[in-house]
């Protein structure tokens, strides 16, 4: 994937969950976790980026809106 | 803390108003082109026209160049345009060169990233310098050239009428009001253009909500000049912060506002002050500071349909409005700039039918597309439109540190030069095929150092250096005694600028040699080597390009009738 490509791919996400919205948006995230999961189809390393995923998360807090 | 605001270190000359002759409060003559602006923009138009030999009235409403901050950022492909126009080294000797810049995430550098920046550029990828200095350095080599371009100041435009064969503007000055006839009138009048709203157009497009507060100061600091972002700074949780270091200590500042702000609240000194003084020291600068302006700014990404109605040319802002980030607003007004006054002037000259201009149009909009699509994007990062755009930033920034991948979507995307590559002036498309690197045509030529070679003298230079005021044609070729099939090819191409000369149409033929050219012919040595490869070239091929830089075609062999052909069909095309 070139950067262009992941810079597409990027504003589709986002632009998806604009459309489904705030409430819909975690379980689509959810689906889309689980595709890239069985997908990877390697447990170390999913396992590896649950762990980079979780990490600092709890001194994130929540994203602050911008809207 | 009180805090006083203290001027720019700038200081603006006044111009009076003046009236030309009049005849029933008509101006006596008729003007080939009445550019309405003067700001970067028509300056640069102006200056462009110039350059062609064609006279131009540029009217400016105010008695003086701009005041405040507004752009900051000139490009390298800007720095390029005002070298043709011979205003370069005033753009050197002010402004603040610099090639990268840093982004934080809180306290964490995520992102150094770079320009493009090689040993072959001749100029910085961006130059940080005020719209006031931008304006005053167009205008004093404008002022050089006064038998072309007459600046009439504090004349504002009252009415318009336009048809098929020009325009009638009414203006109104502090002397008295007069009317002006003009074949053909420049709108360069900014965002809230005078010409487009007496032609009822409206720009088209997205206005985003986010704002930003702009405050510059006059700040002591050796800090190197660099684009600063600060995402969820410590000294302002939750907004995004910009810096850029600007000439003679003046520092701009850009901060984000936050969810249900009163803008109106947000510019008042005591909200203003306490941010950037908690931003600063966060940043570790402990010099001296005084504020000198404030002011707010929301995003839009907007543009007409299209850029030429009739005998009327709309350009920069009063054509279209792209966000800052990414330091497209003045830039791409330059480069349309550049892009309509070679074509204006052959057509006032009559070496070029009037659809020429309709390429201008074609080309430009199309620019602006590209730049809305690149500008939105920054934008959509730099003020998140929506929950999704902010939930996906936090993210981006939280990984960025430990995964390099996703840097790229943090790179601020600076404005880069644009390739027409849809334009219908290219030409010889199959023959452009047949090279496997370099530009295309509608590419911007790039950048290589070479050797002037005249009468036996040499010199260092650049690629750049060879473009003429018209068509430029690059021949490629071995140094001393040609093969039989390109000597008889180069001595008709040689016949060419005579030829062309004598319809009017200003070209130049130049000579790049692979080794040392020991003949009397002017010629630039390729003594890096890096050229040939650079534009795939081979003893033998040719590059034609147009006056504002754009390749028009290129062949593996050149041949003069392709030239001829590829330059009858851009003017008549």
């Amino acid at each position: 994937m070139t950067d262009s490509e992941l810079d597409a791919t990027y504003t589709r996400l986002c632009n998806t969950m604009t459309t489904l919205g705030e409430t819909v948006a975690p379980l689509f995230l959810a689906r889309f976790a689980l595709l890239a999961i069985t997908h990877v189809d390697d447990a170390t390393l999913v396992g590896q980026w649950l762990a980079d995923a979780e990490r600092d998360l709890a001194s994130t807090g929540h994203p602050r809106s911008n809207i | 803390m009180a805090y006083s605001s203290v001027p720019y270190p700038f200081t603006a000359r006044h111009y009076a108003p003046r009236l030309p002759e009049l005849r029933d409060g008509v101006d006596v003559q008729r003007h080939p082109v009445v550019v309405v602006g003067g700001g970067p923009v028509g300056y640069t138009t102006a200056l462009g026209l110039a350059r062609q030999g064609v006279r131009v009235v540029l009217l400016e409403a105010d008695d003086s160049v701009c005041f405040g901050s507004r752009a900051i950022c000139i490009s390298r492909r800007s720095l390029e345009i005002a070298a043709r126009l011979g205003a370069l080294p005033g753009f050197l000797d002010v402004g603040l060169p610099w090639t990268g810049g840093r982004s934080y995430y809180r306290d964490t550098e995520v992102l150094h990233f770079q320009m493009p920046q090689d040993e072959n550029q001749k100029l910085p990828p961006m130059l940080n310098l005020a719209q006031y200095h931008i304006e005053q350095i167009l205008l004093n080599r404008a002022e050089e050239l006064s038998h072309l371009i007459d600046i009439r100041w504090q004349t504002r435009v009252t009415g318009m009428k336009v048809d098929a064969s020009g325009a009638r503007l009414t203006l109104s000055t502090p002397l008295g009001d007069y009317a002006i006839n003009a074949d053909w009138l420049v709108a360069a009048d900014g965002g809230r253009s005078t010409v487009r709203e007496s032609l009822g157009l409206a720009l088209q497009g997205t206005s985003y909500e986010g704002r930003y507060v702009i405050v510059d100061i006059l700040l002591d600091s050796q800090r190197a000049t660099e684009r600063l972002a600060y995402f969820d700074p410590p000294c302002n949780p939750g907004s995004t912060v910009l810096v850029h270091k600007q000439p003679d200590g003046v520092w701009r500042i850009d901060y984000q506002l936050g969810d249900g702000e009163d803008p109106d609240q947000a510019v008042l000194p005591e909200n203003v002050m306490p941010r950037v003084a908690s931003l600063l020291e966060m940043m570790g600068e402990r010099g001296a500071w005084q504020p000198i302006w404030t002011t707010i700014y929301k995003a839009n990404a907007l543009t007409l349909e299209h850029y030429r109605h009739g005998r009327v040319l709309f350009a920069g802002d009063a054509a279209h409005l792209v966000p800052i980030f990414g330091v497209r607003g003045a830039n791409s007004g330059i480069d349309d700039a550049d892009n309509l006054a070679w074509k204006l002037a052959f057509v006032v000259q009559g070496l070029a039918s009037e659809r020429l201009l309709d390429s201008y149009s074609q080309e430009r909009v199309a620019a602006t597309h590209e730049n809305l699509a690149q500008g939105t994007k920054s934008t959509e990062f730099m003020a998140p439109p929506s929950f999704a755009f902010a939930l996906m930033r936090t993210a981006v920034l939280g990984l960025a540190l430990r995964h390099p991948r996703l840097r790229s979507l943090i790179n601020p995307r600076q404005s880069v030069a644009i390739c027409y590559t849809g334009s219908r002036l290219n030409t010889a498309l199959p023959a452009s095929a047949e090279f496997d690197a370099g530009p295309v045509p509608g590419a911007v030529l790039p950048e290589c150092p070479l050797t002037h070679i005249d009468a036996g003298n040499a010199r260092p230079g650049y690629l750049t250096d060879l473009l003429a005021t018209g068509f430029t044609a690059l021949y490629f070729s071995e140094a001393g005694t040609l093969p039989p099939v390109l000597l008889t090819a180069f001595q008709a191409l040689m016949a060419l600028p005579a030829h062309l000369a004598a319809r009017g149409i200003p070209f130049e033929l130049r000579l790049i040699t692979k080794t040392q050219s020991t003949s009397d012919q002017p010629s630039a040595w390729d003594h890096t080597q890096r050229l040939f490869p650079l534009l795939a070239a081979k003893p033998g091929s040719l590059y034609l390009v147009r006056p504002d830089g754009h390749v028009l075609a290129r062949w593996r062999q050149g041949d003069a009738n392709e030239v001829l052909g590829a330059i009858d069909h851009a003017l008549r095309a």
